[in-house]
C-alpha cells in the first residue's frame, strides 16, 4: 500500500494549482457575480486536456489515471468551484461513459469532440418528479422505424446552457410494467431538444445549470449507449465514477477553505496577538486539516481501486458522501475563523460557503449515499 | 538546427532548509522547481525548432530527483532529455557545475548549433553557467537575449544591456542567455505530462560517462567555499505611525521631500 | 607593481574600469575606495583595467579618484565593449601581474564579462556581491553575496585560486571626492590583440522604456489589493507620474485588472531594486516580497498594523491606502 504520491502526480498538481491559480483566479470572481459561464477560458483549458482527463490519447483526451484525474479536479476546484463542477459532471458523467459503453463509431463521433473539449458535455437523469427517486422518471424513448423520439423533461442539468453533447437517461418500454432504461446520446442541436434558462444558484455560480425539454426529439437508432436495456447499468457505473470527481471538487473547496483561514488567522490580530495562536482557533485549524486529509485518503483509495478494475461502489459512495460533508463543515468554521470580514464578499471564504452545499445533494444526496453504503456492508 | 538546453532544478524558495556542514541546500523533502528562467530558454528552443526544424535536448546536472524536471521538460516539447548525476557531482560551484554541462554539451552528436540557458536562478543568481560554458566550449556568447533570429549559419539577437539596446550578429555554434522577456512558456497538457511520464526514456550520465576525474567536479572541482550562510540583518526599523489620510499624507510629503524627490516648500514670508 | 613569475606570490587590488555609462554608472569609482580599504588592509596597491579607444580621460578620472596604477590598453579594436576580446585581453595581463584580487561592478557588461573570464583564469567568481571585507585570520577576501532570492547572504572565499573575483552591487560603497593633485602610474601592456570575428555588434542605441521600465526606475509605486476597485488604484498613475517613477503591482491587483501583466512585481514577476519603492494596499506576500525586498528604501501603507509588509519598511503608515493617497495627491498636485 502506497500512500505518497508518483512523480507524475506531483507534477501534474503543480501544473493545475498554477495554471488555476494564474488563469482562474479572477475568473472565479467573475462566474459568481455575473453568473456568465467563461467560454474563452473553457477553450483555453481544452487545449490543456481539462475536458479529456482520463480519456486515452488515441481519442483526443489525457490518458490520466483516476487518481492524477482527482487530483486536476481538486485544484480547479480549490480556486473556481463552478469551473470545477464542470469539468467533474464532464469528465465523469459525460465523456467517460462514452469512452466505457460507446461503439467506435460514436466514439468517433462524440468522444473525440467531448474529449477534446470542443464539446461540453452533461448526464439528463434528474426530473421534476425524479430525484433521488431516479427510477420513477417519466422520460420515454419510443421506437420508430430506425429512430427514437425522445418525450420528457429533465431538469438542473449542470453544463446545460452551453452543453453540445447530452446523455438523456429514459425509459425505452413504456406503458410495460418492468421497467427498462436507456440511455440516448443527443447534440444539443437537434430538433425537439429544448434548453430552458439557466437557474439562479446559490452557490456554483456561472455554471450554466438549466432544464432541458425533449419535445418529440427525433433520435437516430445509433445514438443509444450501450445495447438495449442496458440503460440502469450504465447509469449506475457511471455514478460510481461520478462520485470520485464530485469527491474531488469538494475536496478542493475544503482545502480552500483551510488555505483561506490559515491565512486569515495568522494576519488576524486580536488581544495583541494572532488568532491562531489561540487554542479555539487551532482546534478548527485542527479539525479541518485531519478532516481533509481524511477524505482524501478516502478518494485516493476509491480512485485507486477504480484504476486497478476492481469494484469499489462503496468506497466512491464513502469518498463522495465524507468529502462533500467535510467541505461544508470546513467552509462553515472558515466563516466562523474570518468573523464579521467572513460575511463579506472581501474575502472569499463566503463564497466557498455558498459553493460548498450543493455537493452535499447532487450526484446523490449524503442520504442516498448513507443507503449505498449500507446496502453494501449488510451484504 | 540542434539545440541543447541546461535547465536546473531548484527550490520553491520559501521551503528552503541548508545543510550546514557541506553549506549546500538540502533538496530532499523539498518542493521543487525549473529554474523559471529555464522553462522560457526551453519555450524558446521548442519554437525554434518547430520552426527551423530540428532536435531539442535538454540537460541538467543534479541528484536523481532532477528527473523530475527532465520529464517536465520532455512534455514541454523537448526531443531528448540526459540527467548529470554522480554522488561526486554535489557541492559544485558554477565553475565546476559548468565544466560537467560543457562537457556533457561536447559529447552530444551532433554537436549542437545552439546552446541556450536561462540567464539566472532564483536560487543562486549568479548567472554564471552560461558564460562559462561558452568559454570552456570556445563558443561566442550573449547574455540577456530578448530576441532572436535565425540566418543561415548566424543568428541576429536582441538584448538590453546597461542602458542600451543592442543588436548583435552571431555565429553558429553560440551560446544565448535569456530574458524574461524572450517569451511566455506555454502552460503544458495533461496529455504530454502522461506520455513523458510512461513512455519516455531520461538518459543518465555519470562522472565515468563524461571521462572526469573526481578532482574536477563537485565541491572538488570547485573554486569558491560557501564559508558561511546567513540572514541578513533586519535593516528596517520604521515604527509604525497612524492617524488621520491628511496626517499620514503629511508624513510622506515630508519623507519625500528628505530624499530629494520633491522640492521642499517655500516658506511663506 | 611588476609582472610576477612566482605563481605563489600575487599581489593588488585590481578592478576593471566599466567606464561605459561613466556619469550614471559611479560602481567603478564606489570599487576603487573600497579597494584602497583592502589594499591597505594587504600592504598592496590599488590598480584599474581601462580597455577601449580614447581611455586616457577615464585614467585620470580614476586617479584622481584614488587609484594608485592603471593598467591601460588603448586599441580602437577594443572601442565597443566586447566579452570574447575582453576576456582574452584581460586573461593575458592577469596571467602576467597576477594580481591578488579582481573585483567588477556588476553591470550587465560586469556580469558577462567576469564569469567567462574567470573560467578562462579557472578561479572562483561571486556574483553581485554587497559585501567585501579581508579575514583577519586567513587573508581571504570575503565575499557576501546574496543567495535566494536575497532570502540568504552566502559569505563566499576562494582559498586555493587566483584572482579572487567578484562582481559587486552598484552603491554598496561609497566614491571618494574627485582629487585632481592626487598622482598615479599608468602602464601599457603590450598586447597581442585579435578580435572575435564570431561576434559583431550590428547597432547600439540607447534604451527607449517600452511601456514600463520597472526594472530601470528610481521610484516604485507599488499597489496591492487594498488599492481597489479600479477607480481607485488609477490614482497611482498620476503619482508615479508626478514623482517620476513607474507603477508596479501585486498578483491580485493584475487579476483584478487594475494593472497590467508587464508591472507585475515578484517572484514570477519582476524584481526591482529602486531607490524609492512605496507598497499601498500591500499584505506582504512572500511571493510579492522577493521582488521588492532590494529596495533601498520601502513605505509601506496598510490597514492592518500586523500586514508582513510593515516587517520590512523603513517607514509604515497605518490606514485606508486610498484615502491616504488622495490626500498626498491633493498636496501634490498644489505644489507642481
Amino acid at each position: 500500500m502506497h500512500l505518497e504520491p508518483t512523480m507524475k502526480q506531483a507534477v501534474i498538481r503543480r501544473t493545475a494549482r498554477k495554471y488555476a491559480e494564474e488563469r482562474l483566479a479572477g475568473t472565479a470572481v467573475d462566474m459568481d457575480v455575473t453568473g456568465e459561464f467563461p467560454m474563452d477560458v473553457a477553450r483555453e483549458m481544452a487545449g490543456l486536456n481539462y475536458f479529456g482527463l482520463e480519456i486515452p490519447s488515441k481519442y483526443g483526451g489525457a490518458g490520466l489515471d483516476p487518481v492524477s484525474s482527482a487530483i486536476v479536479i481538486e485544484e480547479v476546484s480549490r480556486v473556481c468551484g463552478a469551473m470545477g463542477l464542470c469539468l467533474a459532471v464532464h469528465n465523469g458523467v459525460s465523456a467517460f461513459p462514452v469512452y466505457q459503453f460507446g461503439n467506435e463509431e460514436q466514439k468517433r463521433e462524440f468522444l473525440v469532440p467531448l474529449a477534446t473539449g470542443e464539446k461540453i458535455g452533461t448526464f439528463c437523469l434528474t426530473e421534476p418528479n425524479a430525484g433521488s427517486d431516479a427510477s420513477s422518471l417519466e422520460t420515454v424513448a419510443v421506437r420508430d422505424g430506425n429512430h427514437f423520439i425522445l418525450n420528457g423533461n429533465k431538469i438542473f442539468v449542470t453544463n446545460g446552457g452551453v452543453s453540445g453533447i447530452n446523455l438523456i437517461f429514459c425509459i425505452d418500454n413504456p406503458g410495460e410494467e418492468k421497467k427498462r432504461f436507456s440511455v440516448f446520446i443527443v447534440e444539443s442541436e437537434r430538433d425537439g431538444l429544448e434548453k430552458g434558462p439557466s437557474e439562479d444558484l446559490m452557490g456554483m455560480r456561472g455554471n450554466p445549470v438549466c432544464p432541458i425539454a425533449l419535445n418529440n426529439c427525433r433520435v437516430p437508432m445509433e445514438h443509444q449507449l450501450g445495447k438495449e436495456g442496458e440503460g440502469l447499468r450504465i447509469a449506475l457505473s457511471t455514478l460510481s465514477g461520478g462520485r470520485l470527481g464530485i469527491a474531488a471538487q469538494s475536496l478542493g473547496i475544503a482545502q480552500a477553505c483551510l488555505d483561506a483561514s490559515l491565512k486569515y488567522a495568522k494576519e488576524r490580530h486580536q488581544f495583541g496577538q494572532a488568532i491562531s495562536d489561540f487554542g479555539a482557533i487551532q482546534a478548527f485549524l485542527a479539525n479541518m486539516a485531519t478532516r481533509i486529509e481524511a477524505a482524501r485518503l478516502l478518494l485516493y483509495r476509491a480512485a485507486g481501486l477504480r484504476s486497478r478494475g476492481v469494484e469499489y461502489t462503496k468506497e466512491s459512495a464513502m469518498a463522495k458522501l465524507y468529502a462533500s460533508e467535510v467541505a461544508v463543515e470546513a467552509a462553515r468554521c472558515g466563516v466562523q475563523i474570518h468573523g464579521g470580514y467572513g460575511f463579506t464578499k472581501a474575502y472569499p471564504i463566503e463564497r466557498y460557503y455558498r459553493d460548498a452545499k450543493v455537493c452535499e445533494i447532487y450526484e446523490g444526496t449524503s442520504e442516498v449515499q448513507r443507503l449505498v453504503i449500507a446496502r453494501n456492508v449488510l451484504k | 538546427m540542434n539545440i541543447a538546453v541546461c535547465i536546473k532544478q531548484v527550490p520553491d524558495v520559501p521551503s528552503i532548509r541548508i545543510d550546514k556542514q557541506r553549506m549546500t541546500i538540502i533538496r530532499e523533502g523539498v518542493e521543487s522547481i525549473i529554474n523559471p528562467l529555464d522553462c522560457v530558454a526551453l519555450e524558446a528552443a521548442v519554437d525554434l525548432r518547430d520552426k527551423e526544424g530540428g532536435f531539442v535536448t535538454v540537460l541538467s546536472m543534479g541528484p536523481p530527483q532532477s528527473e523530475e524536471a527532465l520529464r517536465e521538460a520532455l512534455a514541454a516539447g523537448a526531443d531528448q532529455a540526459i540527467l548529470l548525476t554522480d554522488p561526486n557531482f554535489a557541492g559544485a560551484d558554477t565553475l565546476a557545475t559548468s565544466h560537467v554541462l560543457a562537457r556533457a554539451i561536447s559529447k552530444l552528436e551532433p554537436f549542437p548549433d545552439l546552446v541556450l540557458c536561462g540567464s539566472q536562478t532564483i536560487d543562486s543568481d549568479t548567472g554564471h553557467v552560461a558564460p562559462q560554458i561558452a568559454q570552456e566550449l570556445d563558443l561566442p556568447q550573449v547574455c540577456g537575449v530578448n530576441e532572436v533570429h535565425v540566418e543561415k549559419d548566424f543568428f541576429v539577437v536582441k538584448r538590453v544591456s546597461d542602458r542600451f539596446l543592442d543588436t548583435i550578429r552571431i555565429s553558429m555554434p553560440a551560446v544565448l542567455a535569456v530574458s524574461s522577456e524572450l517569451c511566455v512558456p506555454r502552460h503544458i497538457p495533461f496529455g504530454h505530462l502522461e506520455k513523458a511520464f510512461s513512455d519516455c526514456n531520461i538518459i543518465r550520465w555519470g562522472m565515468n560517462d563524461l571521462e572526469l576525474n573526481p578532482e574536477e567536479v563537485g565541491l572538488k572541482g570547485s573554486a569558491t567555499w560557501v564559508a558561511r550562510l546567513h540572514t541578513p540583518p533586519p535593516k528596517r526599523k520604521g515604527e509604525i505611525l497612524s492617524g488621520s489620510p491628511q496626517i499620514l499624507a503629511g508624513h510622506l510629503v515630508k519623507k519625500l521631500e528628505a530624499m530629494g524627490i520633491i522640492d521642499e516648500e517655500e516658506k511663506k514670508p | 607593481m611588476k609582472k610576477k613569475r612566482n605563481r605563489n606570490s600575487a599581489q593588488g587590488v585590481w578592478i576593471f574600469g566599466d567606464y561605459r555609462n561613466y556619469f550614471q554608472d559611479r560602481v567603478t569609482l564606489q570599487l576603487i575606495s573600497k579597494g584602497r580599504d583592502l589594499a591597505q588592509t594587504l600592504e598592496t596597491e590599488v590598480a584599474v583595467l581601462v580597455l577601449g579607444e580614447g581611455i586616457h580621460q577615464y585614467a585620470m578620472e580614476y586617479v584622481a579618484h584614488g587609484a594608485d596604477v592603471i593598467i591601460a590598453v588603448n586599441d580602437s579594436r577594443l572601442k565597443e565593449y566586447q566579452v570574447e576580446t575582453y576576456t582574452t585581453v584581460v586573461a593575458e595581463i592577469v596571467e602576467s601581474y597576477q594580481p591578488e584580487i579582481l573585483l567588477g561592478g556588476a553591470t550587465s557588461f560586469g556580469r558577462e564579462l567576469f564569469p567567462r573570464l574567470a573560467k578562462r583564469l579557472n578561479t572562483g567568481l561571486s556574483a553581485d556581491c554587497v559585501a567585501l571585507e579581508i579575514d583577519p585570520d586567513s587573508g581571504l577576501l570575503i565575499q557576501t553575496t546574496p543567495a535566494f532570492g536575497g532570502e540568504m547572504l552566502a559569505d563566499v572565499v576562494t582559498p586555493n585560486h587566483r584572482p579572487q573575483m567578484a562582481t559587486v552591487h552598484p552603491g554598496i560603497f561609497k566614491e571618494r571626492p574627485h582629487d585632481s593633485s592626487i598622482l598615479g602610474r599608468i602602464l601599457y601592456p603590450e598586447i597581442d590583440i585579435r578580435p572575435d570575428e564570431r561576434i559583431q555588434l550590428v547597432r547600439s542605441r540607447p534604451h527607449r522604456t517600452g511601456k514600463t521600465n520597472l526594472e530601470g526606475a528610481d521610484i516604485v509605486v507599488a499597489g496591492g489589493r487594498g488599492m481597489g476597485p479600479k477607480e481607485e488604484f488609477d490614482m497611482l498613475y498620476e503619482l508615479a507620474e508626478l514623482l517620476g517613477g513607474e507603477v508596479g503591482a501585486t498578483r491580485p491587483a493584475i487579476r483584478a485588472g487594475w494593472a497590467d501583466e508587464e508591472r507585475l512585481l515578484g517572484q514570477t514577476g519582476k524584481t526591482v531594486k529602486p531607490k524609492l519603492l512605496l507598497s499601498l494596499g500591500t499584505s506582504g506576500a512572500l511571493q510579492y516580497t522577493a521582488g521588492i525586498q532590494g529596495a533601498e528604501t520601502i513605505i509601506a501603507v496598510n490597514r492592518d498594523p500586523n500586514a508582513p509588509i510593515f516587517k520590512m519598511a523603513d517607514l509604515a503608515l497605518e490606514g485606508d491606502a486610498r484615502s491616504i493617497i488622495a490626500a498626498l495627491l491633493e498636496e501634490l498636485r498644489k505644489r507642481l
